[in-house]
């Protein structure tokens, strides 16, 4: 086995990272394969709040990486999953506690016995980004249909391509709503592609049953119904490298106008 | 008399003989009248065969970063200005800027594209070094999109072939042409020149300026038809025109 690394970033905060983290890792884990998600976001960890793990943690990255345990204890199995591991962050640290080369170094050891690893990506393009991206093999640019998160997820993607090493970044968009963009409320997803000219892997739609389950802990992937949870699980099918079409949007039908499908 | 190139990593300003103070001086004025071209740019100093103290480069150094300019390197034909430099950390050379092209471009613009792409953040690795353009200053082709935060710095023409995005900066000291969408910010004609001109495929820029005159927008002019046009400077302010030969 030798795991592909995923960065989930976008630059802005609260569009959506952690969340999609969250369940892309538990729909891929869902569909056989072995997932670790890695919470990058140090001295600000909530991952593993959105995935309901967080009275297990005794070890977390920021451990192991300073020696303090074994790469075994910090990784938190968790069980709704046949193979889902969480990798947490440290609360009392602040980003310097990790760097780009602990970080490569961190997954170069997970790789050989995972499918997928997923790593959250903090908010913001200084040395949490860096860190974070340096070990990804392709990276997932989270935007919310608003001006200023597409604005941020386009630097992003700069920085994303500035780097010498040559990544796949694919887009998702998070939290569209097929009514308010038919209301010219919202950017649609062909005024986003336009601005990003960056290939869509998703588009998650709005949907309220995200909130309860952040709260709760368990991540819509797990449970299957809603159109989040279908998206998500179609994300991570095509992450599998399955060829899934972009279904249209409930009362939208711009996704087909768009990918010329009838 | 100062002279200033466009390099791969940034800026390069070839400072003229004579007393130190008059220089600066000279720099100074330079600085003063195209301060919206030096802005936020990185430059090498070229300070010939001068002999100069640690004292007279960090002053160049203060006066430059007054006008938001980092030095980066000084370039010098004197070992005691050299040994100078490197005690305030100064080498001969800018930090290469990654490479925004990565490899799947075809080769020849992977080559000019990276000409006059600065370095979005600081800290880079200093392993390229940092030659001129061949033939000088007379012009940069970016063939790419210019993303939000990306500067195009060159102090001769910028051709992009591609769109600017909202958020994106092109200054240059003479035309700017975008064979695209132009929806960032562009200044032509920023040491000065009057006779600059903007040309776009489909222009929307969030703020355009030529040499010292700034665009002023209505807010009509992004429900005009799309289609070619250029912007020039006349009497009352900056023109936009639609695209023809005259």
């Amino acid at each position: 086995m030798q795991a592909t690394v995923i960065t989930i970033t976008s630059g802005k905060g609260g569009v959506g990272k952690t969340t999609t983290a969250a369940n892309l890792g538990c729909a891929l884990a869902l569909r056989g394969q072995k997932v670790v998600i890695i919470d990058g976001d140090i001295g600000l960890r909530n991952l593993d709040i959105v995935m309901g793990l967080e009275n297990r943690i005794v070890y977390d990255a920021v451990d192991y990486v300073e020696g303090r345990c074994k790469l075994k204890q910090a990784l938190i199995r968790d069980k709704r999953a046949p193979e889902l591991y969480l990798l947490a962050t440290a609360q009392t640290r602040d980003k310097t506690a990790m760097n780009p080369e602990k970080m490569s170094a961190l997954c170069d050891e997970l790789r050989p016995d995972f499918d997928f690893i997923i790593v959250d990506s903090p908010a913001g393009i200084e040395q949490g980004f860096e860190t974070c991206l340096a070990p990804a093999d392709r990276c997932l640019v989270v935007t919310n249909p608003e001006v200023s998160s597409v604005r941020d997820s386009d630097r992003v993607i700069g920085l994303i391509e500035s780097k010498e090493k040559d990544r796949t970044t694919h887009l998702i968009i998070n939290r569209l709503s097929a009514a308010r963009v038919k209301k010219q409320d919202m950017l649609s997803v062909e005024d986003i592609q336009e601005v990003l000219s960056t290939a869509i892997i998703g588009v998650v739609p709005e949907d309220e049953s995200i909130l309860s389950s952040t709260n709760k802990g368990v991540p819509v992937a797990l449970g299957g119904k809603g159109a989040a949870a279908v998206a998500y699980s179609e994300i991570a099918r095509r992450l599998m490298g399955e060829d899934v079409p972009l279904q249209p949007l409930q009362s939208g039908g711009f996704l087909q106008r768009l990918f010329g499908r009838s | 008399m100062i002279t200033i190139k466009g390099l791969r990593q940034g800026l390069l300003i070839i400072l003229g003989e004579g007393a130190w103070h008059d220089t600066l001086r000279e720099l100074e004025a330079r600085l003063v009248n195209s301060a919206n071209f030096f802005k936020g740019g990185l430059v090498a100093l070229d300070v010939g065969a001068q002999s100069l103290a640690a004292d007279d480069i960090e002053r160049a150094r203060m006066l430059l970063s007054s006008f938001e300019v980092r030095l980066g390197a000084l370039i010098t034909q004197d070992a005691g200005t050299a040994a100078a430099a490197r005690s305030l950390g100064l080498g001969p050379t800018l930090p290469a800027p990654a490479d925004p092209t990565p490899a799947r471009r075809t080769a020849v613009a992977a080559v000019r594209a990276t000409e006059g792409v600065e370095p979005a953040e600081a800290g880079l690795p200093a392993t390229s070094v940092s030659e001129p353009l061949d033939g000088g200053t007379d012009g940069i082709l970016a063939r790419r999109r210019v993303r939000s935060g990306q500067v195009l710095r060159h102090p001769g023409h910028i051709v992009v072939i591609g769109d600017v995005n909202p958020g994106a900066q092109l200054i240059a000291g003479g035309d700017i042409i975008v064979w695209g969408k132009l929806q960032g910010s562009a200044h032509a004609g920023a040491l000065g020149d009057t006779g600059a001109i903007v040309g776009a495929l489909v222009m929307q820029p969030s703020t355009l300026r030529i040499a010292d005159t700034q665009l002023i927008q209505t807010g009509k002019e992004r429900r005009r038809d799309a289609g070619p046009r250029v912007a020039r400077v006349n009497a009352d302010g900056i023109e936009i025109t639609i695209w023809q030969e005259k």
